[in-house]
């Protein structure tokens, strides 16, 4: 029997497994097999290959999906208590920053008056109007982060 | 009576829409049953692509935890088998690129013909233990032998029987490249293993 017949019998075996031949296919290769003694070996082997490997079981840790659960359930609480807290935060920050911007006109007249009463130089005056903006914002931050390692910490604890 | 394929079809999305609202929702209920559900798959998954329990066990529990901060992204068109898999699948490619383990690595980039390095004879010796019958050990430990991608194809085509489109869902490639893995993943399980064993 010709090497080709043997290479397509495996070919079409493998085919089979992974995505399937026709049906003329199967045929021809059901017929091969019926003569073929070393491709009949060579495939049974190969079945029994499969075979034990989806046979193969592995033992799961006791209470793997038990720890998970609590685990899953406990994260869920925790961001369900900060999550107000975030969303509060964000709206607290874009009213501040509305509010800024229909603000500064007024603020910026506010700094040059106080400027002018005590006679500060302009650099002195940009700089307190730049402050005016920034410290609120880095208040926020602060606070931010100071929530964010508070939760790590407690979901430290919680791992442990 | 008989259900059609469609109806079948059908109720399957429905299925998939309440999973996806009750991700959506957050709901404890659901990922409850869900790792009830899902826990043997995704472990087994996970030991396969790293062989080492102990690691298996930390981002099995990671897994979930992703799947409830990102339930919102399940979009119910693929099966939720798939997106839990690939779930865990980038998490180990992160802990492989963090931890260095070659074999894992090699799942974010197989093209990239790095020389395989098998796992170490202690992740092969714990897997040994915790396989139930002997007789399996022989096909546990051929597959621990040949490449990290080729053995995820195997497992989730013959193990887990999940179908091409699927496979290319968890691995993010195309089914041609899920394919053209597993011809060669059957042709390295097939040396790999001892002459006279399976």
């Amino acid at each position: 029997m010709s090497e080709n017949l043997h290479h397509r019998a495996k070919q079409l075996f493998d085919e089979s497994l992974v995505e399937g031949v026709s049906s003329a296919d199967q045929s021809w290769l059901d017929a091969h097999l019926r003569d073929c003694a070393e491709c009949s070996r060579e495939i049974a082997r190969t079945q029994q290959l499969l075979r034990s490997f989806r046979n193969v079981s592995v033992t799961i840790p006791r209470d793997l999906a038990a720890r998970a659960q609590l685990r899953v359930r406990l994260r869920a609480q925790e961001s369900a208590q900060s999550s107000p807290t975030s969303a509060l935060l964000w709206v607290l920050t874009a009213a501040s920053w509305v509010l800024g911007i229909l603000s500064a006109p007024l603020v910026w007249r506010v700094f040059a008056w106080f400027g002018s009463q005590l006679n500060l130089p302009k650099p002195v005056l940009e700089f307190g109007f730049v402050l005016w903006w920034t410290v609120p914002a880095l208040i926020a931050v602060a606070v931010i982060l100071h929530q964010r390692s508070s939760s790590h910490g407690l979901a430290k604890r919680t791992d442990a | 009576m008989a259900r059609s394929p469609v109806l079948f079809t059908g109720l399957m999305t429905d299925e998939r829409q309440i999973l996806a609202n009750g991700l959506r929702q957050r709901d404890p209920e659901v990922l409850d049953r869900l790792i009830e559900q899902h826990q043997q798959r995704l472990y087994r998954y996970l030991l396969f692509l790293t062989g080492d329990p102990a690691l298996s066990e930390d981002l099995f529990q990671e897994t979930w935890i992703r799947v409830l901060e990102r339930g919102h992204q399940y979009n119910a068109k693929s099966k939720f088998e798939s997106w839990l898999l690939a779930i865990a699948r980038h998490l180990v490619i992160d802990v492989s690129r963090r931890k260095k383990f070659s074999s894992l690595e090699e799942l974010a980039d197989p093209e990239s013909h790095q020389p395989f390095e098998p796992p170490d004879d202690h992740a092969i010796s714990v897997l040994q233990l915790l396989v139930a019958r002997e007789d399996e050990q022989a096909v546990q430990l051929s597959l621990l032998k040949i490449p990290a991608y080729y053995r995820e194809v195997l497992l989730l085509r013959f193990h887990e029987e999940l179908g091409l489109e699927e496979i290319a869902t968890v691995l993010a490639t195309p089914i041609s490249t899920v394919k053209s893995r597993l011809y060669r993943g059957l042709e390295a399980l097939k040396s790999a293993l001892p002459e006279g064993a399976a």
